[in-house]
């Protein structure tokens, strides 16, 4: 009310001053001098008068003053106040934030907190940090934005979910994935849907333009409220609200190109040819391989990249309305998304709606919703690239490698160049190819994954008393996925079926219920915020498929064509299953005078899927914080007037892990067929004693802002002790037992490390500010325990090759390859290294035995179990982002790095690009043994060797540094001046173009460090396996205020 | 004004309250569902039909693709040399066909670990069945113990000849294999994860046992409904003579057969109705269940054997993926397969595409559906015929060896050197095997148990050099993973 009057008293000034003659209208922007978004509201007053004026929506203001003065004072809650020199008629103001601990809240769990009594360790990423890049889903945008947090995005697959960690891997055999809160609701994410070969994201259904901030909870005071699903980290997601003032409305768009982004350089058919002769020369065996010419005389040179990779083109809109009365506030959107990627058919489509509203009813009782309904539908060839497809036949990502590159896609008459299995066709080689022509596949095959997304929730919070609110929430998710699969009958997948089809449709609903109670009082110097509260959640999954084989007529190309053959069961995607989940929580921040601070949370949680007798677990963590800044003695002190804050806390708490199975404790059968009769058969092996797996997350950090809010920082050190892991133990497979595993509590790792966040405002300057932060983290992971006998769990990469193992001592999932010393100069033979440290050389064609001793003596084979050792960490040692924000006049340019490191990658791709099979290879072979003498990497080439490089059993020739920094996202932007734009109506209009993925600095030989073909796997991370390349996307955007 | 407003507060107290009520007493059971898709194992045995679905699971998990439905049969063709490999496909068998399999590569971790849980299926079924013997007539548990009992010495004898040294080598003295004989279902139960190796002969032992009680719980015909999908008493003899012959106990070989064998042609078994189909192409419709039959495992569009573990998709250009075809140097050189004159009925399972031979004995189209032959009476004949000759007694190994020929071949005429004498006679009935059990799985055992080297083969896609009884990949490795878990498990030199 205080604000309406003074803006009365400012205008009627403004009205009054107009009786003046000499004034002049002086106007300007005012903007944030950190991410340069326009401020609304800022009052903007004329020194020595009391004339006065706010910005509008869109940071802008016009104010006229009278002659003889000079001098604008700017003041807006939360930044530094300024006075500003009328030089010209038309102002920039770049306003600095003050040391934001002191002005910003930490959205943590159930409740706000102020960050300066905020004794948790949270990292917040903002709107500004998210929004316009050119990624599916949110979390993608959120790599080398905040430290503790580590994305990798696998590939270049459209909606293909990243690798999410939060403080490293908090699980082997469950979930690492964080726990993800969107306006209190928790959400499906990739660990709990199933996908096909179009992936699919719960997480792409959100619209990251709609996204106000996100809290990255890491500790156990910041976590434990959480309770058992806290272990690996939480995400608290907050939506938009309208703000007090006009109506806003805002668009938002972008259309950019996306391009494969450093393919490995292939032989060319002249190569290839020569080469692959002369390996079946080596081998003993005619040539088989030969360049055929078409009419016209021309050789067939193939770049099949040509044919399977192609420049997307995308486009994203974003359209919103939001306001806010006393009374109600408002946020309303819209978007549509429309990308497609380098690989040909592969799309993302996205409609999404969003309104957020709240309302006083009275004054002691508000009610608001949150709800968004999105429709997503990912489109795309079978990549081969997501996790389980590396070895897929009909995978386009190894198809471009491999299939020979003097061979056409088409016959001369237009017609595919297959054979009657729908292989690529001979041309003039003689050796039957056994991979499909990819062209085909593209032409023919369809795989769709559609989401239907609603999260809505509606609350209600009465103030029964001042101080005490009740709040009650009930929310829902429910995300419908239809998956569609149709495979052709001539080539590739669906061949030998005849055709086949698989529609899936899997429904997720989930219900939850919150009450809460909070108390919040300021009793002098004693703060107190605490609350109590009951959950519930119920979760179900059904999911129905149905696959149809043998098509009736080649006619049909979809599900619904008519098939002679038709199966639905468990193995095509039906499933039903559910689980509950009942918590009571209770929390407590206390502040004593702004200087001491504790905190403390408890939460019982009760799931279903553990056994009778444990489903119940106890939670908690506490904290404890010391503003050395509010103390007097430091005030007085020099460095008080350097030190506007300075704070040392610590943590330590238990939290939990929920990602089990829902019937993981029970002993189950399962029924199936034998021919035509009906089985019942003992599937699962359980365990009664089956408990919570806990997490002990120990924090000690300090957080300082030096010189005005110039200079900020924050260092912790964690380290979070896993105890009780949910393994799924190894049991020997004599044992029989179903999957050769059952859940057990047993095993401990940690995960330790420090983080750094620095922000620096290096230069704030109306016309031109620099800001930068740098981030970094870093994490040692040791397994200490594993089950009966700490037997090593191996990580399979798509059920066919082991190159990962974890074991006791070591970091998990780490690289386990046989050692190979080089190749022997003599002959050109790969030399591996046995378990006794001999040296052992494989020649594909050597009689008696193919392995021989460095002597010629026949040496025992090489085993890849029993002569493999680790050979590296899997996991980054450090992770981290630098990113530098500018800003000059109208300009703004951001600058953002990631970088990651300390570990090594397992470069499966490199050994299918080295194989000595009919599959085309890499230049790098040229560099094969060929004489006597000669040193060199490669050995030297003998047709059907699998061996020495690696395709059967991994090798260390293809363990390589995983460390780089990447050039991540560039973006330029432009802010046309507002009397330009004011006259087409608009209020302001910022126009962009932004590259990402530019460029790499690596040691690594693949096509991109930043890689896992094995996506969110715990087991076997690190790995690049047959993977499409990750995509180079350059943008152009607006950002249109009316 | 004020009533109105009180009015409202308390219509929003309501609404708030009644939420809270809602979902707090909407769901009692929240923390205690159960399972709809799955049955929970207190419930595994309470009425007959699911017991009787349970002995239908003993047979699937034999079954299953990565075991005797699919792989097992394949591998053991692809180590012999009746096969050249057509697509180099890591996936499908090309490192057993190279002879270069280590502990870790799929084929010897998965068959393992198929083998063992078919295995354990028996052991988990035995024992629940033994706690509810009410649920079931006498007779029928009886039956039930039987089948059971004859699927793990099935399962036993395959694992124990592909992971152990031959039998005859050294009369069993190797080691064998673990012995799991206790139903292993949870993690602090009867079952540990490590067991040491018994000896091969052991292990035969033990196959012996179950096969004698099986012998004498099983019915003495198949069922009609059934026919040679479930075992009955000549099954049983069938697999035991089968045994013998791989220790080279021939004896015994005759002592079993003479069970199946009547004493003159036409030969069929006293009992059980088990004889010769008059044409093998019957026998091969790819669903054949008849007399010939003493175990067959089916399959059904709903229940197929899943991808690239299908004999047919294998063995076949069309409707297969032509995977492997028939090596010009092994038996389709024999004048039976090959020669142009040859009337040989077995000579239609060839096909010949482009330049290439094909084994179409399995060939229903995609989802290949043929059922897989594990025991069928030309088996039983020729197993007999062996023992016979091998013994001395070559009239009747003569006449049994006839009465496959002739099935085939009614006319064929073999040459008196070729069965005149014991060592040609051995000989001549070891080439009828090959021939009439061609793609059926005993290449590899019958090199094994004859001490036989795996021989040479060579094809476009490269050549496997012969392995030497002695050489280390002659027989396979143990499974990697088991060498893990299990600390007692010795690895194959």
């Amino acid at each position: 009310m205080n604000k309406r009057i003074l803006y009365l008293v400012w205008v009627m000034a403004l009205v009054c001053t107009q009786a003046y003659a000499q004034t002049r209208k002086i106007t300007g922007t005012v903007k944030d001098a950190g991410d340069g978004s326009a401020l609304p509201g800022v009052s903007v007053s004329i020194k020595g008068t009391s004339i006065g004026t706010q910005t509008d929506g869109n940071g802008n203001f016009s104010i006229n003053v009278p002659a003889g003065k000079q001098i604008l004072t700017l003041n807006f809650i939360g930044y530094t106040s300024q006075t500003v020199a009328i030089t010209s008629n038309k102002l920039n103001v770049a306003l600095v934030a003050t040391a934001s601990q002191l002005s910003e809240v930490v959205i943590s769990g159930y409740s706000k907190i102020s960050k300066k009594d905020y004794t948790g360790s949270a990292v917040k990423v903002t709107a500004a940090q998210i929004a316009d890049k050119p990624v599916q889903s949110f979390d993608q945008a959120l790599a080398g934005q905040a430290a503790g947090v580590n994305i990798i995005q696998p590939n270049g697959v459209l909606n293909n979910p990243p690798v999410f960690r939060i403080r490293g891997f908090n699980s082997i055999s469950l979930s690492s994935y964080p726990l993800i809160i969107i306006d209190n609701v928790p959400v499906f994410t990739s660990t709990n849907t199933v996908a096909n070969s179009a992936s699919s994201n719960p997480l792409g259904d959100i619209n990251p333009n709609d996204i106000e901030s996100v809290f990255v909870l890491k500790d156990a005071s910041a976590t434990a409220i959480y309770g058992s699903r806290a272990a690996n980290g939480v995400v608290v997601i907050t939506t938009k609200k309208g703000k007090l003032g006009k109506t806003q409305v805002n668009y938002d768009g972008w259309v950019g190109i996306n391009k494969a982004f450093n393919l490995p350089k292939l032989l060319n058919a002249d190569q290839y040819v020569e080469l692959k002769n002369e390996a079946r020369a080596n081998a003993g065996l005619a040539p088989g391989f030969a360049i055929q010419k078409d009419a016209d005389g021309n050789e067939i040179n193939t770049d099949w990249y040509k044919v399977v990779y192609q420049t997307g083109l995308s486009h994203n809109h974003n359209l919103n309305f939001s306001g806010a009365t006393e009374k109600t506030s408002y946020f309303v959107s819209t978007g549509y998304s429309n990308q497609e990627s380098f690989i040909k058919t592969n799309s993302f489509e996205r409609k999404i709606f969003r309104g957020n509203l709240d309302h006083h009813l009275s004054k002691s009782i508000t009610i608001g919703t949150n709800f968004s309904y999105s429709n997503s539908l990912g489109k795309g060839p079978n990549s081969g690239s997501l996790p389980g497809q590396a070895y897929n036949t009909g995978g386009l990502a190894r198809l471009p490698l491999v299939l020979n590159p003097n061979v056409a896609p088409r016959n001369p008459d237009g017609s595919y160049n297959i054979t009657s299995t729908g292989t690529l066709g001979l041309g003039a080689n003689t050796i039957a190819n056994n991979y499909p022509n990819a062209l085909v596949l593209l032409d023919l095959d369809k795989y769709t994954s559609g989401n239907t997304n609603v999260i809505g929730d509606l609350y209600g919070e009465w103030e029964l008393v001042k101080g005490l609110k009740f709040r009650t929430q009930y929310s829902i998710n429910k995300l419908n996925i239809a998956n569609t699969t149709f495979q052709n009958p001539i080539a590739g997948d669906g061949q030998s079926s005849n055709g086949l089809a698989l529609n899936t449709f899997q429904e997720y609903n989930r219900r939850d219920l919150t009450n809460k109670l909070e108390y919040i009082v300021d009793l002098g110097k004693n703060n107190i915020d605490t609350y109590i509260g009951y959950e519930e959640y119920h979760t179900t999954n059904v999911g129905t498929g149905t696959q149809r084989t043998n098509l009736a007529d080649s006619y049909f190309n979809n599900f619904q064509g008519n098939f002679l053959n038709v199966l639905s069961d468990a193995t095509t995607g039906n499933f039903q299953s559910e689980n509950g989940f009942r918590s009571y929580f209770a929390n407590l921040n206390y502040s004593y005078d702004k200087k001491y601070l504790l905190s403390g949370s408890f939460r019982r949680d009760g799931f279903s899927g553990l056994s009778a007798n444990n489903k119940y677990g106890n939670f908690g963590g506490g904290s404890v914080g010391w503003n050395i800044a509010e103390e007097d003695f430091f005030k007085q002190s020099r460095l008080g007037s350097i030190f506007e804050d300075l704070k040392l806390k610590g943590s330590y708490g238990v939290v939990g892990n929920v990602g089990v199975g829902d019937f993981a404790s029970l002993s189950l059968y399962n029924s199936g067929l034998y021919g035509s009769a009906g089985t019942v058969y003992f599937n699962q092996a359980g365990n009664s004693n089956l408990k919570w797996e806990t997490s002990k997350k120990t924090d000690i950090g300090i957080s300082f802002g030096l010189f005005k809010g110039r200079i900020q920082a924050e260092l912790d050190y964690y380290n979070n002790s896993i105890n009780n892991l949910i393994l799924n133990a190894p049991q020997s497979p004599s044992r029989g037992i179903p999957g050769n595993t059952i859940a057990a509590n047993v095993g401990s790792m940690y995960n330790r490390g420090f983080e750094l966040n620095f922000t620096s405002r290096n230069i704030v300057k109306n016309n031109f500010s620099w800001t930068t932060n740098f981030n970094i983290s870093t994490l040692s992971n040791k397994v200490t325990a594993l089950a009966q006998g700490n037997s090593d769990i191996y990580g399979v990469t798509s059920g066919l090759e082991t190159a990962s193992v974890t074991r006791v001592g070591y970091t998990l999932g780490s690289i386990f390859v046989v050692p190979v010393d080089g190749v022997n100069p003599a002959n050109g033979q790969r030399i591996f290294i046995n378990r006794f440290g001999q040296k052992v050389q494989y020649n594909q064609v050597g009689t008696p035995s193919k392995w021989t001793y460095l002597d010629g003596t026949v040496a025992p084979a090489i085993d890849g179990t029993l002569d493999g050792r680790i050979a590296g960490r899997a996991i980054p040692t450090y992770y981290g982002g630098l990113n530098n924000t500018f800003t000059y006049k109208s300009f703004d340019l951001n600058i953002g790095i990631t970088f990651s490191g300390g570990n090594k990658i397992y470069n499966g791709t490199q050994a299918t690009l080295r194989d000595q099979r009919f599959w085309n290879n890499e230049t790098g072979i040229l560099r094969r043994w060929t004489t006597p003498g000669q040193v060199t990497d490669i050995p030297k080439v003998v047709y059907g060797d699998n061996y020495s490089n690696g395709s059967a059993i991994p090798n260390s020739s293809n363990v390589q540094n995983g460390s780089y920094a990447k050039l991540k996202n560039v973006a330029l932007g432009y802010k046309l001046p507002t009397r330009l734009v004011n006259r087409a109506g608009i209020s302001s209009l910022r126009v962009y173009v932004q590259a990402t993925n530019l460029a790499v600095v690596t040691g690594y030989k693949g096509s991109d460090p930043e890689v896992s073909s094995n996506g969110n796997s715990n087991l076997a991370p690190g790995i690049d396996r047959n993977t499409v390349p990750s995509s180079r996307i350059f943008t152009f955007g607006l950002n249109v205020g009316f | 004004m004020i009533t109105i407003k009180k009015y409202k507060y308390t219509v929003n107290a309501a609404v708030l309250a009644l939420t809270m009520v809602m979902g707090n007493s909407c769901k009692k059971d929240l923390l205690t569902p159960s399972p709809t898709t799955s049955i929970i194992d207190s419930k595994a045995f309470d009425t007959p039909a699911r017991i009787l679905s349970q002995v239908n699971g003993l047979y699937s998990g034999v079954k299953s693709g990565q075991f005797y439905g699919g792989r097992y049969v394949i591998y053991n063709e692809i180590r012999g040399e009746e096969f050249i490999v057509n697509k180099p496909n890591g996936v499908t068998g090309l490192d057993t066909w190279n002879q270069n399999v280590n502990s870790n590569t799929n084929e010897v971790v998965n068959l393992w670990s198929a083998g063992y849980t078919a295995i354990n299926r028996v052991n988990v079924f035995l024992v629940g069945l033994n706690a509810n013997l009410s649920k079931v007539d006498a007779a029928t548990a009886n039956q039930y113990i039987g089948e059971a009992e004859f699927l793990r010495a099935l399962s036993y004898f395959a694992l124990v000849q592909t992971y152990a040294k031959p039998y005859v080598f050294d009369g069993g003295a190797s080691p064998g294999l673990p012995l799991r004989l206790l139903a292993e279902t949870d993690l602090t139960g009867a079952g540990k994860n490590d067991l040491a190796r018994s000896t091969v002969a052991q292990v035969y032992t033990q196959i012996l046992k179950d096969l004698d009680d099986a012998e004498t719980k099983l019915p003495a015909t198949q069922a009609t409904a059934t026919g040679a999908t479930r075992a009955f008493k000549n099954t049983a003899i069938a697999l035991k003579a089968r045994v013998y012959l791989a220790q080279a106990n021939y004896a015994k070989v005759l002592t079993e057969t003479a069970k199946l064998i009547s004493t003159t042609a036409p030969y069929q078994s006293p009992t059980g109705g088990s004889k010769l189909e008059s044409s093998i192409v019957t026998v091969f419709n790819g669903s054949y269940t008849g007399a010939e039959g003493l175990l067959f495992l089916p399959f059904s569009t709903s229940d197929a054997p899943g991808t690239q573990n299908q004999l047919a998709y294998y063995f076949t250009s069309s409707p297969g993926n032509g995977e492997y075809y028939l090596n010009t140097a092994g038996i389709y050189a024999n004048a039976a397969l090959s020669g142009a004159a040859s009337t040989d009925a077995r000579k239609g399972f060839i096909t010949k595409v482009g330049t290439v031979n094909y084994l179409t004995k399995y060939k229903t189209p995609s989802p290949f559906t043929d059922y897989v032959p594990v025991l069928r009476y030309s088996e039983v004949l020729l197993n007999a015929a062996e023992a016979y000759a091998r013994t001395g007694d070559l009239a009747n190994a003569s006449a049994l060896l006839n009465a496959v020929r002739h099935r085939s071949d009614p006319a064929f005429t073999f040459d008196p050197a070729d069965i005149g004498l014991q060592a040609n006679l051995i000989s001549t009935i070891l080439t009828e095997r090959r021939i009439e059990l061609l793609g059926e799985g005993f290449r590899l055992t019958d090199l094994f148990r004859t001490g036989q080297a795996l021989p040479a083969k060579s094809g476009p896609q490269g050549s496997s050099p012969a392995v030497a009884v002695t050489a280390s990949n002659y027989i396979w490795p143990i499974s990697g993973v088991e060498l893990q878990t299990n600390k007692l498990m010795q690895p194959n030199p």
